[in-house]
């Protein structure tokens, strides 16, 4: 009974921001009521109109793409040596070592990148790849986290050697078992990834050029004009951001379930 | 052992030292013949599994030799040693079917897709699970995925089976049950086996003949019913069944003096004075009424479990105490130790 209750409560609290923003952006007058007045859709146009928000929510696409692209790249060889480790205590250390970026504030990270890229040798600054390569730093742990979990929970070591056993190289190893057997959780490291990009403010805001500024920078500015406008275009980010995550999840989930009805 | 056939294992001299710490194997020699299966058996921790995986070709020897069909393979990688492998928890490769895993020796051996699944269909036929090849892993109870991992190991027609404890992940009525398929289908495939276990039951009842490891080294090799009647020493005896083992001083040429009392033996060769171990197997010791005779002792029951076909009984005797297991369902006055039960063991 406690428990419903607690989660009731705790459902209640997490549906209501997104309510009230669905509320507000389809009512066309918001101002002393309760509720808005009106119904419309007036605001969803204006934000695709918006030319600003449509480079934006584009390069907010191309920064995110970008992303996933390079944590699996990175991460997935990264991860491998992590899992392979052979001492107990390097596999600890760099456990420790790459998930030390959740805890640096993107503040941080954005100044560094400021004070390296902004100068004469490395004028990068306001690069859509810069962009991409600070995302990557903050997400990667998450990614890593994902993966390297996944590994320890289906033994890849032995499945490595059951295969080995059985007459494949190197090459048909990763190909055949510790891709696909990993297939899930690469995903899912991947939607956390896209989510984190898509949604990524304190770095973007700092780093991105005007000219590719990401979605969450740019709806910043929605909220000093009308809050119709600016509820519309958070709906928006919620959508994309949710549209990544059903994405991905639907194509693990699909995955699986095809492997089991082709059967 | 006909001496003119050639193992179709061979280790000799076999050592390796897991990297800075003093665990490893050491100094192991033994032959596995074609169609044989030997069981290894020992404490955790003594070695058995780091020697299976010597023989897979997952760790290479410090020294010795390795030999597959008379062939040094010692520095030969584990693809091209053609060990079927059958692991603890199977590790069936989740993310394809039943008749996939089995097949897959095939594939990476680009054997065409119908060959392939026409053999994978034979060997699960043979491992009596004809209906199942379409499904996942996980769909298959535990006994299910230790057929298919058999199934597997054997397709690529090997030429040696290594079995790492293989039944221990299952339940105690399928384990029985497995027991024997395993037995059969090696029967059946001929092929030369090592299992390595750490129950003496599977051990025993399983092995053409065993080999018993301890920290490492081989202590005992034999045939199982050589191993129980005449185990090496001391560590044997209690590993391999169960085991009364008497601190013992000798008398003379046929007596020794223990805590439970003074025992008539069979004629040994010590010296009066020298101290040693006796065995007597809990199920050569015999209930009786008389209290007086040759070696019949007195005996208080400290613990008596019935088990249905057997007894175990404690009984202190003299200083010492004594472990039976009978048939018998009479009251312990009087236990008889007859002489022929009584083993001179090395003192370990």
């Amino acid at each position: 009974m406690i428990l419903r209750c607690v989660t009731g409560c705790y459902l209640v609290y997490l549906a209501v921001p997104m309510v009230l923003l669905l509320t507000g952006s389809f009512g066309e007058l918001w101002l002393n009521t309760l509720l808005p007045t009106g119904l419309t859709l007036r605001w969803y146009r204006d934000v695709a109109a918006d030319p600003s928000f449509r480079r934006a929510f584009l390069s907010s696409l191309a920064v995110a793409a970008i992303t996933c692209m390079s944590c699996a790249a990175i991460g997935l060889p990264l991860a491998y040596a992590v899992f392979r480790a052979e001492s107990r205590r390097v596999r600890a250390l760099s456990r420790v070592l790459y998930q030390l970026p959740v805890a640096l504030p993107a503040l941080v990270l954005a100044f560094g990148f400021i004070v390296v890229f902004s100068s004469d040798t490395l004028p990068w600054l306001g690069s859509i790849w810069l962009l991409a390569a600070g995302h990557v730093v903050l997400a990667l742990p998450y990614f890593l986290q994902a993966v390297v979990a996944d590994m320890q929970r289906l033994d890849l070591r032995t499945l490595e050697d059951a295969a080995d056993s059985l007459g494949s190289n190197g090459w048909q190893r990763f190909a055949h078992i510790v891709l696909p057997a990993l297939r899930h959780s690469i995903l899912a490291g991947l939607i956390i990834v896209a989510a984190l990009s898509i949604g990524e403010f304190q770095f973007s805001n700092l780093i991105a050029g005007f000219l590719n500024r990401t979605y969450p920078v740019v709806l910043l500015q929605a909220f000093y004009g009308a809050t119709g406008f600016a509820c519309a275009a958070t709906v928006i980010l919620l959508a994309l951001a949710l549209c990544a995550a059903v994405a991905g999840g639907l194509s693990a989930g699909g995955a699986a379930r095809m492997k089991v009805t082709v059967a | 052992m006909s001496g003119e056939a050639t193992p179709a294992v061979s280790l000799e001299g076999v050592s390796y030292r897991y990297p800075g710490t003093n665990a490893g194997v050491f100094d192991i020699a033994f032959d596995i013949m074609p169609g044989e299966l030997v069981v290894c058996i020992g404490p955790s921790g003594c070695g058995k599994t780091t020697l299976l995986r010597l023989i897979a070709g997952f760790l290479k020897p410090d020294g010795g030799v390795i030999r597959l069909a008379g062939d040094d393979v010692s520095q030969t990688p584990t693809r091209r040693r053609e060990c079927g492998v059958v692991f603890q928890a199977y590790a069936l490769f989740p993310h394809m079917r039943v008749w996939e895993n089995v097949a897959y020796a095939l594939r990476v051996r680009e054997v065409t897709l119908a060959e392939r699944r026409r053999r994978a269909h034979e060997m699960l036929e043979l491992v009596g699970l004809s209906g199942l090849h379409n499904r996942l892993p996980t769909q298959l109870s535990g006994g299910q995925q230790q057929r298919v991992a058999l199934a597997r190991a054997l397709i690529f027609k090997p030429r040696a089976l290594l079995l790492d404890e293989p039944l221990s992940a299952l339940d105690a009525a399928t384990r029985v049950s497995m027991r024997d398929e395993i037995r059969r289908i090696q029967r059946g495939q001929n092929i030369a086996s090592l299992l390595i276990t750490h129950d003496q039951d599977e051990a025993l009842s399983l092995a053409d003949r065993m080999v018993v490891l301890r920290e490492g080294r081989l202590v005992q090799l034999g045939a199982p019913q050589e191993i129980y009647d005449r185990p090496a020493d001391a560590f044997v005896a209690n590993f391999v069944g169960r085991a009364n083992l008497l601190d013992a001083q000798v008398i003379d040429a046929q007596c020794v003096e223990t805590p439970i009392g003074r025992l008539a033996t069979p004629p040994h060769g010590y010296e009066a004075g020298s101290v040693l171990r006796v065995l007597v197997r809990p199920e050569r010791i015999e209930l009786v009424t008389p209290g007086i005779g040759e070696n019949i002792f007195a005996a208080q029951v400290l613990r008596d479990r019935f088990f249905g076909a057997t007894r175990q009984i404690e009984v202190a005797t003299g200083n010492g105490r004594l472990e039976i297991e009978t048939a018998a369902r009479d009251r312990v006055a009087n236990v008889h130790v007859p002489r022929d039960a009584i083993q001179f063991l090395r003192n370990t």
